[in-house]
């Protein structure tokens, strides 16, 4: 199995690695991991008014997870939290071409999306 | 050509998987085991069929071995494709498929992990809940490893003594996570122990009662969190003995 021309992209440059502080008010963070394959990553967003504004992400596992990560971030900037709601993971697998075996790589890219907002939503809610 | 004169097409394999209780061949009802007794045509193993019940075992978690690799050489004779090669292509075809899936059944069951893990499918259905909350903990001690170990990558050019220090920082951290593994493994096998008891009693007793699918489910709840766990420990041990080493 080959990886496409995209994954070997994003996983020899990969888009917005690193991180933001965890425990600032503007910043979501998501922290999962695939129990089948011991991959980790961490994707944290960055919020003004309800848009995200930045995007950063830290993965420790194959390429295509790394890849799903990266290309993650490149979407989640300029999006508002409702639209960053609604990317799947079937758009990642259709974007990056991934084979059959590696699309738990994407729905691992998409629970770190729905854990990020969902920890931001949360700071936000308990600042209220 | 077949025994009885008449040309036959070979069977697609679906076809040949719904006619298990009937004889793929002579259509009589099959009364031994893998062969029928009337045409003595080999049958297919369902697909249905477990991989504890395929090797003749129960299914509990400390198994014998020795009994294992024995069944498993015993059928591996009888479905090896080298003993069908001058029979029909449905037969052909039957005993490839039956060894494959013996073969997957073997090593699946030989290796303790992948045991459990198999026996957690199969109950995956009657013990509901099973996945467990994921261990943020462990991630960010993990993330927090990872971070170190791209430092320690990148240090190379710094002072000999920052790099030594950081490198038996790593070294420490890997023994440490060493020793947890060789506890997460001695837990694993306790729970091993645990189930095979309950399953022996569960045959003794009503296997309805509340009260084992209660126990069933803690120890299948606890064997799915520490499987989890390893795999994320084993996948950064790795890194720090391949980065370290």
């Amino acid at each position: 199995m080959a990886y496409s021309d995209k994954v070997v992209d994003h996983f020899n440059n990969p888009r917005n690695m690193g991180s933001f502080k965890k425990d600032e008010d503007d910043v979501g963070t998501g922290i999962v991991g695939a129990p089948e394959c011991g991959d980790v990553m961490k994707l944290q967003i960055k919020v003004q008014d309800e848009t995200i504004v930045d995007a950063k992400f830290k993965t420790f596992g194959c390429g295509s997870a790394i890849a799903s990560s990266s290309l993650a971030t490149e979407w989640l900037k300029g999006k508002t939290l409702e639209e960053a709601q609604k990317i799947k993971n079937t758009d990642i697998v259709q974007e990056l071409n991934l084979p059959p075996v590696k699309i738990h790589c994407s729905v691992l890219a998409e629970d770190a999306i729905k854990a990020a907002l969902n920890d931001y939503k949360k700071k936000a809610e308990e600042k209220k | 050509m077949t025994m009885d004169g008449t040309q036959k097409t070979p069977m697609k394999r679906s076809e040949l998987q719904m006619a298990r209780s009937m004889c793929w061949h002579c259509q009589s009802e099959i009364t031994g085991e893998y062969f029928c007794e009337q045409c003595v045509k080999v049958q297919p193993l369902s697909k249905e069929m477990d991989y504890f019940t395929c090797l003749g075992l129960p299914r509990l978690l400390n198994i014998d071995l020795g009994a294992l690799e024995a069944k498993f050489y015993e059928l591996s004779r009888t479905f090896h494709p080298d003993f069908y090669q001058r029979k029909t292509e449905s037969e052909q075809s039957i005993s490839l498929g039956n060894s494959a899936m013996l073969n997957t059944a073997y090593r699946t069951l030989k290796d303790p992990i992948q045991r459990a893990e198999y026996l957690l499918r199969l109950e995956a259905g009657s013990a509901k809940d099973i996945r467990t909350s994921p261990p943020a903990d462990l991630f960010e001690e993990i993330l927090t490893l990872q971070e170190d170990l791209e430092a320690y990558r990148s240090a190379s050019d710094q002072n000999p003594a920052a790099v030594a220090r950081l490198r038996d920082k790593l070294t420490t951290d890997r023994e440490l996570l060493e020793q947890r593994q060789r506890e997460m493994d001695r837990r694993l096998f306790e729970l091993f122990t645990r189930w095979d008891a309950l399953h022996s009693r569960q045959s003794r007793t009503d296997p309805a009662s509340p009260d084992f699918q209660k126990d069933a489910t803690a120890v299948l709840k606890e064997m799915r969190e520490i499987l989890s766990n390893r795999t994320y420990l084993r996948n950064i041990v790795n890194d720090l003995t391949a980065t370290t080493a």
